[in-house]
Formats: C-alpha cells, structure tokens, sequence
C-alpha cells in the first residue's frame, strides 16, 4: 500500500521513493549506484566493444598524430578485444588477454609479417597476462592458469592454479591486469565491485604473490578500479592508473596516477577521490573524508579511463623520452563529450611527488562529431625500443618507432 | 579478367552460404525474423551489433543454447556480419495479442523506476550492444530475465544481471507483459 500513497506525491519523489524501496530490500545494479536523480533521463551506457575482425585495411591509420619523428605502423590484427600485452622471453613472441570473447591470443613475430593463434577460449574474462621464467600467468574472473615453456611448447597444457590464488566471487571490475614486480612477485588487483559502495573487504585492493599463489599481501587499499601499473626503473616504486567513479558528472571526478612510495597506503576510495574530492553518496557531510588518504600524483582527466603504463627504458626514441612513462587511456562513456581516445606521455619529478602532462598519440577520437573509432589500451615496449600500442576496439597493435627526421 | 571472374565466384558462394544459413534460422525465427515459435526470440530490428556479439559469443561457446552453438561452430565472421546486418535491416512485426492492461501498467512503472530506457531507449528499440526489447516475445523475456537472476545466462557482460538485481521475480512478468506489447 506504499505505493498509493506515493503516487499523491509529486513525480520526482514517485521515483525516488521507488529507489529508497528498492535499496532496502538489495543493493541497487552495481554499474548505475550513485546516478543521480538529475541524470535519471542520461542516455549514457558503456561503448559496445567490436567482437568481429577488423583488416588492417580497414584501420583509419592516417588519421594518428605523434610528435615530429615518429612513425605508426599497423603491426598486427585480427586479435579480437586484445588488450593487455605480455612479451613472451625470446622477445618475439607476445601474449595478448581480452574480456568479452574469452580468448588469450599467441601473436608471434615473424619479421615482416606477424602470425595469431588462440592459445585459450571460454575463459570468464581473461584479461590478465604476465609472463616469467618461461611461463605464461593468464588470469580470468574465476580462473588462474600457467603456461609452463608455452614459446616452444605450443600444445602444453596449463597447470590450473585457480585454488592456490582464492579469488573472491564478485565479477564486476574484476577482470584483471598482471605484471611481475622486480622482486618476482605477481601482482594483481581486486577491484571495487561497484561504480561506488563500500567495498567488501576482499575488493578495492593491490595484491601480490608468490608465483604459485603462497604468501599472498595486501600492498595497497581505496583503489576503486586499476587496470595498469608498471614500476619506476630508477626508483623501484609502482605507479598505478585508477578510474574515477561515474555518474558525477562531466568533470569528474578525475582518473588518477597514483605512486605507491611505501606498502600500506590507502588510495581514498570510496570516500575521497582524485585530488580530495569528497564522495557525495558514501561521504555526506565528511569534511575529513581525505585525512590519511595518499592523493595521486597527477589527475588524468574525466573519465578518461588510463590503462596501461610504461615506463621507457629503450635507446631508440630521443632523450627526453628517458624516465617518463606512457599511458593510454580508452576513452570515455560516462561524459556528454567523450575524453581521452590516446596515449599520453607523463614525466615525473625526480622526487616523484609530481608529474607533466602531454599528449602523445591522438586522432582516435573525433571531437567535433563526438565519436571514436579506437580505443588505445596496453603499451608493450619491444628489444628495439619500439613501443607496441593496443587497440582494443579494433584487435589491433600498432607499432610506433622513430628516427630523427632530417634536417 | 580471371581475378575478376574469381572474385565473383567467391562472391557467389558467399551469397549461396547466407541462403542456406537463412534457410536455417527461418525454421525457428521465422523468414522475417518474427518468431511464432514459443520460447524463441524475434530477431527482426535488432540492432546489428547486439546481433554480431551475441553470434560470435555464440559461436565461442560462452552464449546461447547448444543448437545455436552447433548452427554456428565455425562460422566465419563475415557470415555472422551479413546475418546480423540482415535480420537487422528487417521489421519488427509483434503478434497481436491482448493487452492486460493492469499488467502492463504494472511493467510500465518497474520499467520506468529501473530504468531501463537508459540503455534500451524510450521506446525500447535497443541500440549497439543493447538489444530491442520492444514487441519481443513475451515468454521468451520473462524467462531471459529470469535465466539472468538465476545466473543461467553467462558470457553476457555483468551489466544486465546486475541491472535486474532488487526486482521481484513477479515483476519480470510484467516486464516482459509491456515490454512485448509495444511496438
């Protein structure tokens, strides 16, 4: 009978009362939590991803800028939602994870030409590749497995590692990034199950272990979704990118950069985000709602959602380029305009507490027409210096090199 | 001139491969995309993309019933494009079939406190990788909605199962009563 007596009300608070209804009894869809009754009538929904191939014919190449110098080839295709790169231990091999299509693709070099074969299907989103001592890590929403001497072992069976890692249930932003630390650990994130709640404890979290799963540590918490991170080669410190919550608006708040200077540090969410945004839904009223929380180094723009990070360790490309890391980040859906679409270059400040800004690749965005046509995702740097970039929209990878244009 | 003969020729066989696949789906989703058949969709008017996802993740082996996956096993991507972009380009053409009017009311409102018009449009065409909800089959959305809370529906995104969290399992039956008799 509550609902005769709500509908005397006014309309506005016919759909509120609805929700209050509903929250009570469950938590309302993880994606839209913290919509906001003025966007009640928004539009905006995650961007479709590509599940067919794309021909390298097909990819708007001339349509990429980079800085004068450089050159944007298309490396390979046909790698169907490819996104996070690891390069296999003979350097010419490179294992690509994806999402949707379940897939883990083999991409080998073969000089002029590149060769793709599916080494994994039917995975719950497995995202995660890494590789060490020889042997390929995938990780999948639910799953863990190694690829022991997969480069010359083609058929090798996986040793199924999922029990020894004890994944917690929840699905959402818990498709994952890998990578080895230098001290060899694994490192994996947990993300927020939500756009913005209070995270169960397992969730909003950085992990690492051993190799096999053992010894498993906590190293950082308030992280709400981290899809890269790669670690300072001077410094030894990890830099992270994390998405900033949705449905605040176009502003933001704004993705960050975040180092990771001691073990222990708690990055802010749900409560404090990007550069000490109180969090109107878990935080009204709070105004200490950022006391003890490690601010990011850098914002990286609304909704920009950065992924892969790489630190430049190659010869090939100039000077300046040496100790900066490149980032790329997606693109946008939860913005009227669409933002980012490219791949930034960020130099830090030699103590670390700051960071510069560019932008490095663009051209895979429109903003006139407010449309894309890729989405730039991983960054992979080969033995030559080059960088592989992967676009996620399209299964590609580009190939971006450089030689000093004549004077 | 012989390029240009091989070139029709395997035009040719493509076009003679999409006859027999279309053959194929009409048994059951009807030669126009409209199905008449109890518990399987209509395809007509659904978004391309959406139709593109749901065949290859079909055909993966990570969606749909295990007739469509053996329909489709192996099946190239260009094919899946011409059939998605085929049953796209097609009417919808809902049965005529009795309006409840309490009921539809009922899924009028859910819809709109959930909503659900957010990503399926206000007039629930669908879009992208969201499909048309408008004139679908009605037992056929009752039980896709049911198949998502029980979990039965894996290989979709967690966005759809996570949307229908918090809504009465006797309100998916009237979801699907308004949403099946729109237009």
């Amino acid at each position: 009978m509550i609902r005769k007596s709500v509908a005397l009300a006014a309309a506005s608070m016919l759909v509120f009362a609805a929700q209050a209804a509903l929250a009570q009894d469950k938590p309302p869809p993880i994606w839209k939590q913290g919509q906001p009754e003025k966007l009640k009538d928004s539009k905006l929904a995650p961007n479709p991803g590509k599940m067919t191939e794309t021909e390298a014919a097909d990819i708007p190449l001339k349509k990429l800028k980079l800085p004068k110098g450089f050159k944007v080839e298309v490396w390979a295709t046909g790698m169907v939602g490819g996104r996070a790169m690891a390069i296999g231990d003979s350097g010419k091999k490179i294992y690509m994870g994806t999402r949707g299509i379940g897939r883990v693709y083999e991409v080998t070099d073969e000089g002029d030409k590149r060769s793709v074969r599916v080494v994994a299907d039917k995975l719950t989103q497995p995202s995660g590749v890494a590789f060490q001592g020889g042997s390929l890590y995938v990780m999948a929403i639910d799953k863990v497995l190694r690829f022991d001497g997969i480069e010359n072992k083609p058929d090798v069976a996986p040793v199924d590692l999922t029990a020894a890692f004890k994944l917690p249930p929840e699905q959402h932003h818990n498709w994952k990034y890998l990578a080895f630390g230098p001290d060899k650990k694994l490192y994996v994130p947990f993300g927020a199950p939500c756009n913005i709640c209070e995270p169960p404890k397992e969730y909003a979290q950085l992990r690492r272990y051993n190799p096999d799963g053992s010894d498993m540590e906590v190293i950082a918490t308030g992280i709400r979704n981290t899809q890269g991170f790669d670690w300072n080669p001077k410094t030894g410190e990890i830099w992270f990118t994390d998405h900033g919550r949705d449905w605040l608006g176009d502003k933001g708040p704004e993705d960050e950069l975040n180092r990771i200077d001691k073990p222990g540090n708690y990055y802010g969410y749900p409560y404090c985000h990007a550069k000490g945004v109180i969090d109107p839904d878990t935080a009204k009223g709070k105004k200490d709602a950022c006391k003890g929380v490690t601010l990011p180094v850098i914002t990286t723009g609304p909704h920009a959602a950065g992924m892969g990070v790489k630190f430049y360790t190659g010869e090939m490309f100039p000077k300046e380029y040496q100790g900066t890391m490149f980032i790329a980040r997606k693109g946008s859906w939860n913005r009227s305009k669409k933002f980012g679409y490219d791949v930034i270059n960020v130099r830090p400040s030699a103590d670390g507490k700051s960071a510069k800004l560019k932008p490095f690749m663009t051209g895979f965005m429109d903003p006139k027409k407010n449309t894309f046509w890729g989405r730039p995702a991983y960054i992979a740097q080969m033995t030559d210096g080059s960088l592989l970039v992967s676009d996620e929209q399209l299964g590609a990878i580009y190939r971006i090199s450089y030689s000093a244009p004549k004077k | 001139m012989l390029a240009a003969l091989l070139i029709s020729a395997a035009h040719g066989q493509a076009e003679d491969r999409l006859a027999v696949h279309l053959r194929s789906c009409a048994g059951c989703h009807g030669a126009d995309g409209n199905s008449a058949v109890p518990g399987t969709p209509s395809i007509a008017a659904q978004p391309q993309i959406f139709l593109e996802n749901y065949l290859v993740m079909t055909r993966e082996g990570i969606r749909g019933t295990q007739l469509m996956q053996s329909l489709l096993k192996g099946m190239p991507d260009r094919e899946i494009v011409a059939l998605a972009k085929h049953f796209s380009a097609l009417k919808a053409k809902p049965a005529r079939e009795p309006v409840d009017k309490k009921l539809f009311q009922r899924g009028k409102s859910v819809a709109a406190a959930n909503r659900c018009a957010s990503c399926h449009l206000p007039d629930f065409r669908g879009r992208e990788q969201m499909p048309r909800l408008a004139g679908q089959r009605e037992e056929f959305l009752a039980e896709a909605m049911l198949a998502y809370r029980q979990n039965r529906r894996p290989g979709g995104d967690t966005i759809m199962a996570a949307s229908l969290y918090g809504i009465a399992e006797q309100d998916f039956k009237a979801l699907a009563h308004y949403f099946s008799r729109l237009k």
